[in-house]
């Protein structure tokens, strides 16, 4: 077979897309859903972490993911690349954060390059649900709880024991 | 979907859920009688409480400290939660009464005093563990009841003290045969038992009640019957008990607030420990369970249920006590 490989002509994200896209109600149609989502991947590669809507936060990560991973497979030589980032980046600065901070940032990860949380909505107010869309590496505090540090919590306390108990018989097998 | 039709289905859910629970309760008139008397001491504890007082609870923690006015031998610390937020009562397991004393979330506040909500992830969560741990050999009775089949005819004996650091949760039965050698498949029933328990989110409510009814209600249970006179007289004449769904068990407590604070969880083993009478013999079952939103890899939660099959050294339950004062269950 001299056909192409497909799975390898675009990148593949490490993150679960819908199969089927999100409208994004709006007056303008298809061209204003995604200005509305330049806009969002612009803002979350300018500020690395926002929150907004959960569908609109989900609907842009694909694009975003799918920029960062062209940028690192192609480089700032690339011409369909720099089209895209010119695309999707409102603000042109942002085209040297990308190539020059993120590509590097973002070159050895296996994992995916954005992260989403859900996030509580306000009561009383809209019925949306909220999400936390940021990117890996950024230089925020975390907004989980780092649940290692704490050796009193169950699981530590667990997993002290247990090694305590295996140093335990390494030694009794020492000593006979 | 239609919001309708969701709300339908679910609506569906619980109502199938609830005919589920009722046969259950038919089937078995032990099970029955218990639980009606449960319900009756219940409820002439709380008309007994008659004119009721206001208490002045003052809350310590977050997002605020505030001073809550509260029914007397009415309002739980679950009660204070609600009148927090939401995430409040979700989240707190167990309350802590003037700095030191841990206090069931849906048990009544006696007298004014400050209130503590904790949960499992405070920088001192010594007492919700154990707590936890406690709750842990509770749920194991429950799941036990619902997985056998009568013709087991499986007694619940006991569950010692809980010992987090001995790294299984345990609940000592007595069952109709010898040896029992339970496969791999069985215990993993036990262990989704467990589970569905936690996923049906039900409440552990607490009541002391006098020797008398607790005998009553224990009354077809023989092991339980010979304990409850040495609690009861370490305890003033009172006996306190838990229930969860339609089980029932002696316990001293406290435990955690619901059934849904169970996250990843394990029966692992069960160890004959010695014959009773002709045909039975008392089993130790043995299992280790994390609260939920702990997550740890499965190698290393894989090393925790290795550690969780070896047989726990907690006091026996057909050994004689040299102490009275050992006998006091957990």
């Amino acid at each position: 077979m001299n056909q192409a490989d497909v799975t390898k002509l675009i990148s593949q994200l490490r993150i679960a897309v819908r199969p089927n896209q999100r409208n994004l109600k709006n007056p303008d149609g298809p061209e204003g859903r995604l200005l509305k989502l330049r806009k969002t991947v612009t803002a979350l590669m300018k500020h690395e972490r926002i929150e907004l809507y959960y569908n609109r936060a989900d609907e842009a990560r694909g694009y975003a993911e799918l920029l960062i991973s062209n940028a690192i497979r192609h480089g700032d030589r690339h011409k369909a690349t720099m089209e895209l980032a010119d695309y999707w980046l409102l603000e042109k600065q942002l085209v040297h954060k990308l190539f020059k901070v993120l590509v590097p940032r973002y070159e050895n990860y296996n994992v995916s390059y954005t992260r989403m949380y859900k996030a509580p909505r306000d009561y009383p107010g809209m019925y949306y649900r909220q999400s936390v869309l940021e990117l890996r590496g950024n230089p925020y505090p975390s907004l989980l709880m780092d649940q290692s540090q704490n050796r009193n919590l169950l699981h530590n306390v667990l997993l002290d024991e247990a090694r305590k108990e295996f140093r335990r018989k390494k030694l009794a097998d020492l000593v006979n | 979907m239609s919001r309708a039709t969701k709300l339908h289905k679910t609506s569906w859910c619980a109502l199938r859920q609830f005919q589920q629970y009722r046969t259950k309760a038919n089937f078995s008139p032990s099970i029955a009688s218990r639980n009606e008397l449960f319900a009756q001491e219940q409820l002439r504890q709380r008309d007994a409480v008659g004119r009721i007082d206001k208490i002045e609870v003052r809350y310590l923690g977050l997002p605020e400290d505030v001073t809550l006015v509260m029914n007397n031998h009415i309002s739980t610390p679950f009660n204070c939660a609600q009148h927090l937020s939401e995430g409040h009562c979700r989240r707190s397991a167990l309350a802590l009464i003037d700095g030191s004393f841990p206090w069931d979330m849906h048990r009544p506040l006696q007298e004014s005093c400050t209130l503590q909500l904790l949960n499992f992830n405070v920088s001192e969560p010594h007492v919700v563990n154990k707590a936890f741990w406690r709750t842990c050999s509770f749920m194991l009775g429950a799941a036990l009841t619902r997985a056998f089949k009568t013709e087991a005819n499986l007694q619940l004996h006991s569950f010692p003290g809980p010992n987090i650091k001995s790294g299984s949760f345990i609940h000592d039965i007595v069952l109709e045969t010898q040896n029992w050698q339970p496969s791999k498949s069985e215990m993993r029933a036990i262990s989704a038992e467990m589970i569905r328990l936690a996923a049906q989110d039900l409440r552990i409510e607490r009541l002391d009640v006098q020797l008398e009814i607790a005998q009553e209600i224990f009354k077809d249970s023989k092991y339980k019957s010979e304990q409850l006179p040495s609690i009861a007289q370490q305890n003033n004449g009172r006996v306190s008990l838990y229930r969860l769904g339609d089980h029932i068990d002696i316990s001293r407590g406290p435990m955690v607030a619901s059934t849904h604070f169970l996250g990843k969880c394990t029966v692992s083993a069960a160890h004959k420990l010695a014959d009773e009478g002709s045909a039975g013999a008392f089993y130790r079952i043995q299992g280790v369970a994390l609260p939920c939103g702990f997550k740890l890899s499965h190698v290393a939660y894989g090393l925790l249920e290795e550690r969780s099959q070896k047989l726990n050294p907690a006091r026996l339950p057909h050994e004689p006590f040299e102490e009275q004062q050992q006998f006091q269950l957990s």
